[in-house]
């Protein structure tokens, strides 16, 4: 028996198991290019507003979403699509990677599942085996079909495929590296978050090299978020970076065997370390225990927010001049403007509410799995009454909500104070998303009373959230009617700076979202506790 | 006598159209040892969760403590500790955090006791939850539980995760409970635990209490088992009033007696000549077998001589 034995089963297996979720993911990656390639070819039909466009991606802003920058000389709908998209699609490759290649090895080991299929014929190396045959196939099939669409589209041939099996061959870089990382922790969710980290630190180091030297210094080289982008496709080819894939893939795999075969199944290279044998002094009531569990996701969220509203509010003056040459773009930031710099950092402040909006959701449906997971049932059974525990949680997901929006409007301040030397935004843009704030907060009330009163209908919720965020970045692009435009939940209230500040809706809405609240907690008090 | 710890009349309780509880009936004396037996879904945990307030009746009275534990939940759960059949812990807090929050949120425990009841159950309160086995996340529940100073202690099948030898440390901890003059429901499929522990036991099957009463009441029901050696032909003895499930093996015999024909079974025994006898009363065993057996007892043809 060799150390693969199995190896083929194990793959069918998976791929029948992640059949729905790996069909998702291709199709709405794929699905998002061949939605984007007409937009921006619609968008930005003149040249002058292309090249306007091309100005706005050599901002430092620009460089950090868009990369290095090649083709903006001349940009066409190639360099458009490869300095527009890249980002994003090689983020999204690298989230799916590193959860596929996780719940393959680490948390199969982790659940005990690993131990009942070593024990039958399965090769000491088929497990981590399949997850990577899978994890490649997917990556590839899903680069190969990006680069498909785009020759569809009349972009090169050869460029488009090269581009698509460079997305491919990144996205298994990133089940590589998480490969190895599975061999360090014992835990799926550590061995994911030092994958997550890892992968943050390379993109961070291609932004730092890029923004340091123009077209990157060997810093960006150090990252593979930098290799698909260094062929220059579209612009002036050069495909040898791209051998750096298959290099990088090799010697991570090589780790990760090497390392496996050191250890027992199981076993972690970093060992779990003892943690405090008492509870401090602050951990002593329920609010303490739900802002315990949630710790992690609100400096997460509340970091990404502020750091992402900074590099908005840095393109305030970069608007003006993009809108003088192309009027088409104050559709798809969804409102006509005179003011250029108001218009689009109200937009901006939108983006700020529906972060915000998402996270006070998530962070009331964090107490329902609380509920559904048992541990709800033991804080209940000690002198702790429904009020107080439920209670305590939405007050987390309000606080951690406002939290986020007043990072959000300082961010987006200081961004457009840096580039304006008008200090002035701040404060209205803190204005801004404060006034906004019900908005942010109606999702969290939402949640609330759903898992308050009708707990099954959960995902009720997302579709309002999912529709709203739609309606509200691509509705005037798609020219939507205004009345399914207001359907949105960031459609309801006045956005400042552009519109004007108004008391009455502000305050209906704040009055709602109390007494959402209210009923959510009435609902709670009186409902049977559900334990899956 | 003070009014009952537990005091549970005809208690109903639907989950959409399938009914959990059917007129259950569950009575507690406070002081005592209360075992709650029953099989897998027949509405234990259900029934543990309407004493908790976690479910609300939808039939029936339910009194704990003197209180209503869906109205009085919190001053009720002042007085009572409790410990889950599965029992779920935060993935990033250690057994020991765990055990200090359940304290604190109940209105304290008694560190002493905690010390001395984490070397008895060897648990390490260092490590994180997500790394415990389930007998660990269950001493974690049992520590913060057997910490506290409540009256009451409601345990779901508390020893469900944990080797022999913890058991027995448990085992000592409930006479322990009982000393000092607390009441314990101790729901539980283990029928050795309960029969060591305690004092009353409450049988329920599909949601409906089927026998309930102190384990001498029961046994009253019940057959005793004999297995003697004799002197002339045993066959005979077959032919009592009863006598079920006679085996004879030339002069070695086995069979099982009614309680209440003892008497004459035995005279007739030692009319035979008796060289040895050997009698246990009924297993707890037996009176569960009873119980959930009948089907078995059906297939086997047994089911006419079983009453």
């Amino acid at each position: 028996m060799s150390a693969l034995t199995g190896t083929g089963t194990l793959t069918r297996f998976i791929l029948r198991r992640d059949r729905v979720r790996l069909s998702v993911w291709t199709l709405s990656l794929v699905g998002v290019t061949a939605m984007t390639v007409p937009t921006l070819d619609e968008t930005f039909s003149t040249p002058a507003q292309r090249q306007a466009r091309a100005a706005l991606m050599e901002t430092p802003t620009g460089v950090v979403f868009g990369g290095p920058g090649y083709g903006l000389d001349d940009y066409t709908l190639g360099p458009m699509m490869v300095n527009e998209m890249t980002m994003s699609l090689l983020i999204a490759l690298a989230v799916m990677s590193i959860l596929h290649v996780i719940r393959h090895t680490r948390a199969e080991e982790e659940s005990g599942r690993a131990e009942l299929l070593r024990a039958g014929v399965l090769g000491s190396g088929a497990q981590m085996t399949a997850a990577l045959v899978t994890i490649a196939s997917i990556n590839l099939l899903i680069g190969g079909l990006t680069g498909a669409v785009m020759a569809g589209y009349g972009l090169e041939t050869v460029d488009s495929l090269v581009y698509g099996l460079g997305l491919g061959l990144a996205g298994l870089t990133f089940g590589a590296i998480t490969a190895v990382c599975a061999q360090l922790t014992e835990h799926g969710r550590a061995a994911s978050g030092l994958a997550f980290l890892a992968v943050g630190v390379l993109f961070m180091a291609r932004v730092v090299g890029d923004l340091a030297e123009e077209g990157g210094n060997a810093l960006s080289w150090a990252s593979p978020f930098a290799w698909v982008q260094q062929t220059r496709i579209f612009d002036d080819p050069r495909w040898w970076p791209m051998a750096l894939y298959p290099l990088a893939i090799a010697l991570l795999f090589g780790v990760a065997y090497a390392l496996a075969r050191r250890r027992d199944l199981g076993a972690g290279l970093i060992p779990g370390r003892p943690g405090p044998a008492e509870a401090g002094p602050l951990l002593n009531g329920v609010l303490a225990l739900h802002l315990r569990q949630q710790r992690g996701a609100i400096i997460a969220w509340s970091v990404a927010v502020f750091l992402f509203a900074i590099s908005f509010g840095t393109l305030a003056t970069e608007v003006e001049g993009m809108l003088e040459q192309n009027p088409d773009i104050v559709a798809l930031l969804g409102d006509a403007s005179d003011d250029a710099t108001a218009g689009f950092l109200s937009v901006m402040s939108g983006y700020v509410i529906m972060a915000a909006g998402a996270y006070a959701a998530l962070s009331v449906l964090r107490a329902r799995s609380e509920e559904t997971a048992g541990r709800a049932e033991v804080v209940l059974a000690t002198a702790v009454g429904r009020i107080r525990w439920y209670g305590a949680a939405l007050a987390v997901s309000v606080l951690s909500a406002t939290l986020i929006v007043v990072l959000g409007g300082l961010g987006i301040g200081i961004g457009a104070f840096a580039v304006t030397d008008d200090s002035s935004w701040i404060g209205t843009m803190l204005e801004a998303v404060l006034s906004q704030l019900p908005m942010a907060l109606a999702f969290g009330a939402l949640s609330a009373l759903v898992v308050g009163v009708a707990p099954r209908l959960t995902s009720l919720v997302w579709v309002w959230l999912g529709y709203s965020v739609f309606a509200t970045m691509l509705g005037a692009l798609l020219g939507m009617p205004d009345w399914a435009l207001e359907l949105s939940a960031f459609g309801i209230l006045p956005r400042p700076p552009l519109d004007d500040f108004d008391v009455v809706p502000v305050a209906i809405a704040s009055a709602v979202v109390v007494a959402a609240f209210a009923a959510a907690l009435a609902g709670f008090r009186r409902r049977d506790l559900t334990t899956a | 006598m003070a009014s009952p710890a537990i005091d549970a009349r005809g208690v109903d309780k639907y989950f959409g159209r399938f009914q959990a509880l059917d007129g259950l009936d569950l009575t507690v004396e406070t002081g005592r040892i209360a075992g709650f037996l029953g099989p897998n879904g027949s509405g234990k945990s259900t029934t543990i969760r309407v004493l908790l307030g976690l479910l609300k009746a939808d039939g029936g009275t339910v009194r704990l403590l003197d209180g209503d534990p869906w109205k009085d939940a919190v001053t009720l759960h002042r007085r009572l500790a409790y410990v889950p059949g599965d029992v779920a812990l935060w993935p990033n807090l250690t057994g020991g955090q765990a055990i200090d929050l359940l304290g604190r949120l109940r209105g304290g425990l008694d560190k002493a006791r905690k010390e001395d009841l984490l070397a008895r159950f060897e648990l390490d309160p260092t490590k994180k939850a997500r790394t415990y086995s389930k007998g660990n996340r269950q001493k974690v529940a049992l520590v913060a539980a057997l910490a506290s100073d409540a009256e009451l202690f409601i345990l779901d099948e508390p020893t469900s995760g944990l080797d022999p030898l913890m058991e027995a440390v448990f085992t000592r901890c409930v006479l322990e409970l009982k000393e000092r003059g607390r009441t314990v429901l101790l729901s539980s499929h283990i029928l050795s635990e309960v029969e060591k522990l305690c004092d009353t036991v409450t049988i329920i099957r599909q949601g409906r209490t089927v026998e309930s009463g102190t384990l001498e009441d029961l046994r009253h029901l019940t057959r005793s088992s004999v297995r003697a050696t004799v002197i002339g032909d045993p066959r005979a003895l077959g032919a009592l009033t009863g006598v079920h499930d006679l085996a004879a093996d030339g002069d070695r015999v086995s069979f099982d007696v009614d309680n209440e024909h003892v008497d004459t079974v035995m005279r007739a025994l030692t009319a035979l000549g008796v060289r040895s006898l050997v009698s246990n009363p009924p297993s707890l065993e037996e009176l569960f077998m009873r119980h959930y057996g009948d089907e078995t007892a059906v297939l086997d043809g047994d089911g006419g001589n079983a009453k």
